[in-house]
């Protein structure tokens, strides 16, 4: 297939899907909770509402990077469609622009000169100390598969059976960093309710609209990597299942935990990073 | 065809019945899910959806990815219904196709 169409497919998907996994943890989150909560569709259909409202732009705003930080954010995560599912890349590559969004998130926070949104800026630098582990993430998987490609890495488990059985710990690691991820989740601290909306508290109409693709597709490219790395060349249906299964678990561990304090969300994150990399390493070496 | 516009194609279904879903069944239900009532048509519409996807072979002649995209629809209208409504149909939908895809194993 062409390339560009390729990407393409692959974007739309990516958007469609994770939508409708982000309204999916809404609804089981509403379950849980003893609520009906919203159609499994809602998340999709907010996404679209926001491109037929009004776009308003603050006086305290920073233009023109208040606008660019919206696309800049779409850019990053359809370079991570294109780094996964279209070529199959390398991880470095993938981790680098997750680097990347925590730049924009935290520029997105100061851009709009809201309180709200520069406290959301800062603890995006907080909770930046946090996810240093990730790193950590990608040499564990160096050390036991000897390479970053994700194409390798899905050959080296058809060989040797689902990395998730050989360092369980990294899988862990990098679970904590999707749960962190997840609205409402317990380590959202970014987007904490204390502080509205965090970042995206200044960003309205069309601008709001972009930042939810952009969510939505960060949603499903984190679901995908971990599953694509840590349990290997599955089928869509596969995929598919993996997804929502990980989507229910973070909507359980969501709905029932309330969102940390910024030190005590850093705090547990660094302490389940610590015993993630020295299990890990003690693993590797008794292995 | 290619596998992944097949796929977009089955999301592309399953997001436009639950839009469909949700609309009808704002216009038919003007109050919230209390009576728990079983709707019949959406009843019967989840059962033929859930038959079309988990049992597409048997219907030879129409090529599989017709069958999932008719069937993925009409279970999206279902699903898709305003909160709490669809909830029972699916349930028995999905029970019903799933005896069927039973059998149909047993017998092959």
């Amino acid at each position: 297939m062409n390339l560009m169409a390729d990407i393409l497919l692959n974007v739309i998907i990516a958007f469609l899907v994770g939508s409708v996994l982000f309204g999916l943890q809404r609804k089981i989150m509403a379950r849980i909770q003893m609520r009906p909560g919203p159609p499994i569709i809602q998340h999709l259909l907010h996404t679209f509402k926001f491109f037929i409202k009004e776009s308003a732009f603050p006086k305290t705003a920073a233009m023109p990077f208040y606008i660019a930080i919206t696309a800049m954010l779409c850019a990053i995560w359809v370079a991570a469609v294109i780094v996964g599912p279209v070529t199959e890349g390398s991880l470095l590559l993938f981790f680098a622009i997750y680097a990347l969004h925590k730049i924009v998130e935290h520029n997105a926070g100061s851009s709009s000169g809201s309180p709200y949104g520069k406290m959301s800026c800062v603890r995006a630098v907080f909770s930046a100390a946090a996810e240093l582990p990730l790193f950590a993430v990608l040499i564990i998987i160096y050390l036991k598969t000897g390479t970053m490609n994700i194409g390798n890495i899905v050959t080296y488990q058809g060989h040797y059976g689902p990395l998730i059985w050989g360092i369980p710990l990294a899988a862990m690691m990098f679970f904590v960093l999707i749960l962190s991820k997840a609205p409402y989740s317990p380590f959202a601290i970014t987007k904490g309710k204390d502080i509205i909306s965090g970042y995206e508290t200044e960003h309205f109409g069309l601008l709001r609209g972009y930042l939810m693709i952009s969510e939505s597709i960060a949603w499903y490219m984190l679901l995908w990597v971990f599953l694509t790395v840590f349990i290997g060349g599955l089928s869509p249906i596969g995929y598919l299942i993996g997804m929502v299964l990980i989507s229910a678990l973070v909507a359980l561990i969501n709905a029932t935990t309330p969102i940390l304090n910024p030190n005590h969300s850093i705090m547990v994150q660094v302490s389940l990073a610590f015993i993630g990399v020295l299990g890990s390493i003690i693993l590797l070496t008794v292995y | 065809m290619d596998n992944q516009i097949i796929y977009l194609i089955y999301i592309l279904s399953f997001v436009i019945g639950s839009i469909i879903g949700l609309v009808l069944s704002y216009k038919k239900y003007t109050e919230p899910f209390i009576k728990k009532n079983i709707d019949m048509v959406a009843l019967i519409l989840a059962i033929i959806g859930w038959i079309l996807v988990l049992n597409n072979p048997l219907f030879m002649v129409i090529p599989y990815y017709i069958t999932i995209t008719i069937g993925v629809f009409l279970i999206a209208l279902v699903i898709g219904m305003r909160p709490g409504y669809g909830r029972y149909e699916t349930v028995i939908g999905f029970s019903v196709a799933g005896i069927i895809w039973i059998i149909r194993m047993g017998l092959t």
